[in-house]
């Protein structure tokens, strides 16, 4: 299910993953679904979830790389 | 030889009384000699002559006679033979007043004015931060430290191009040109800076030299003035790309200030960040509110609805089913009932009896019977047979 342990940068960028993570909130909500369509999509949308985490995450570590003195004050 | 010579100095002679305006280049009195020896030069072109005059003419009260000066002086030329040379021999010398020298001034200024000179438009910008910066200015003077000290203390990279020379007297005007063409002709100079200090007004004159001015309008570097102090306006002011009041303005004008450059860039890198962290935050923010969602932090909600469905339906079905036992045991009993109703065994125990023959048809109407025929009698207790039998009369009793 996790898309990158190992593997080099997803190719998925963070906007596609959080387009798509949206997406399938709102399908998910907006009910209708067999049980196993909504299985498919949660576990999709876990998927997704990750990857924004794993994007964030990244862009944390970036910022912090820059100036890793200002950082210590503002989280 | 002094043929010729007489006959030139007998022409020259004949050419009669001028006057001459001009500035005092140099001054030359011995002692208590009778005779006073001058160059008047004329300030804008590269031309003298001697001048003589008699010590009188000199010491005229109210006359200034100082190098630098400038004059009118009447005079008749003269060829003095015995050298062959050329001079002008001075009966009066007076010194051009300084309303004059004003009024010729702001002559000046309107003719460079209609030129254009002076316009807004020919302004140039100044560099940002020179790496290198002109100076014109006197040697070691107030000035020429104020301007270096100042611009260094801003900015301390600044280098500086020096060209030292002097600031007033009749030289000026000239030495300050040469300064501004070699400046502006080095490609590492990016802006110049004319500065000197406060003065007299016949000291500040060189900078409204009409040739000095229209020199600065040629330059294509900048050009910045710092001359004199804040209230005193000379020619250049009007052409120089910057007017500064002081030399120390100069310096503030040329340079940026690094303290404060430096804390405009680490605003803008401070904004940068926030605004990075500000977007981060906002997305991680969202990431947070969507995992919170209960599609996705409670999937088991998913099966629990469905489990209640399945559940619900299991009961309803159960319910209906007992329901239809509990109906069909109803529907048993009431069947059962009506049967029991229905059953002669009831009658029987009312004292009822029934009689039947023997092929087991039932009795309803003695006239069918025949005499001592057999019967069977059933009451509530039982079977009992019986025979008919009628009475004498032949007449059955009806109840």
């Amino acid at each position: 299910m996790s898309a990158e342990q190992s593997t080099p940068e997803p190719t998925t960028t963070y906007e596609q993953a959080r387009e798509e993570l949206a997406d399938v909130v709102r399908r998910l909500e907006a009910g209708g679904l067999t049980l196993e369509e909504s299985l498919g999509l949660w576990e999709r949308g876990e998927e997704l979830a990750q990857l924004c985490q794993h994007w964030l995450d990244r862009a944390r570590e970036r910022l912090a790389a820059a100036a890793p003195a200002d950082d210590a004050g503002r989280n | 030889m002094r043929t010729v010579a007489r006959k030139v100095a007998d022409w020259i002679g004949r050419l009669g009384e001028v006057w001459v305006e001009g500035q005092v280049a140099q001054l030359s009195r011995r002692g208590g000699a009778a005779t006073v020896f001058l160059t008047l030069r004329d300030p804008a072109a590269d031309m003298s002559v001697p001048v003589t005059c008699h010590r009188d003419v000199a010491d005229r009260p109210g006359l200034e006679l100082t190098e630098g000066a400038r004059v009118i002086v009447r005079a008749r030329p003269d060829y003095y033979v015995a050298r062959g040379s050329f001079s002008l021999r001075a009966t009066e010398i007076r010194a051009v007043g300084l309303g004059e020298l004003l009024a010729r001034i702001e002559r000046i200024r309107q003719l460079l004015a209609a030129e254009g000179l002076f316009d807004p438009a020919r302004k140039r910008p100044l560099p940002f931060a020179p790496a290198v910066v002109g100076v014109i200015t006197g040697r070691d003077s107030a000035a020429e430290r104020d301007v270096l000290v100042t611009a260094r203390r801003r900015w301390p990279a600044v280098r500086f191009e020096m060209h030292n020379c002097a600031v007033q007297g009749p030289t000026a005007a000239a030495s300050v040109i040469d300064g501004l063409r070699r400046l502006d002709a080095d490609p590492a100079v990016q802006v110049i800076v004319v500065a000197r200090g406060g003065g007299s007004v016949e000291d500040l004159l060189p900078f409204s030299d009409e040739g000095l001015v229209r020199a600065i309008a040629a330059c294509r570097t900048p050009v910045v003035t710092a001359v004199g102090h804040e209230t005193d306006t000379t020619l250049v002011d009007h052409v120089a790309d910057v007017r500064a009041a002081t030399p120390t303005d100069a310096a503030h004008r040329i340079v940026p200030e690094i303290g404060e450059q430096r804390g405009l860039v680490e605003g803008l890198r401070a904004r940068a960040r926030q605004v990075l962290t500000g977007r981060l935050d906002q997305q991680v923010r969202w990431l947070d509110s969507m995992r919170t969602r209960p599609v996705l932090a409670s999937p088991d909600r998913l099966l629990h609805g469905r489990e209640e469905d399945v559940l619900g339906l299991r009961t309803r079905a159960r319910r209906t089913l007992v329901h239809r036992v509990e109906g069909a045991e109803r529907d048993l009993e009431h069947a059962r009932a009506r049967v029991a109703a229905l059953s002669p065994a009831a009658t029987l125990e009312r004292g009822y009896a029934v009689v039947q023959r023997t092929d087991g048809s039932l009795v309803r109407d003695p006239a069918a019977l025949a005499d001592a025929e057999r019967l069977q009698v059933r009451v509530a207790g039982g079977r009992f047979p019986v025979r008919v039998e009628r009475t004498a009369t032949g007449k059955d009793e009806n109840p």
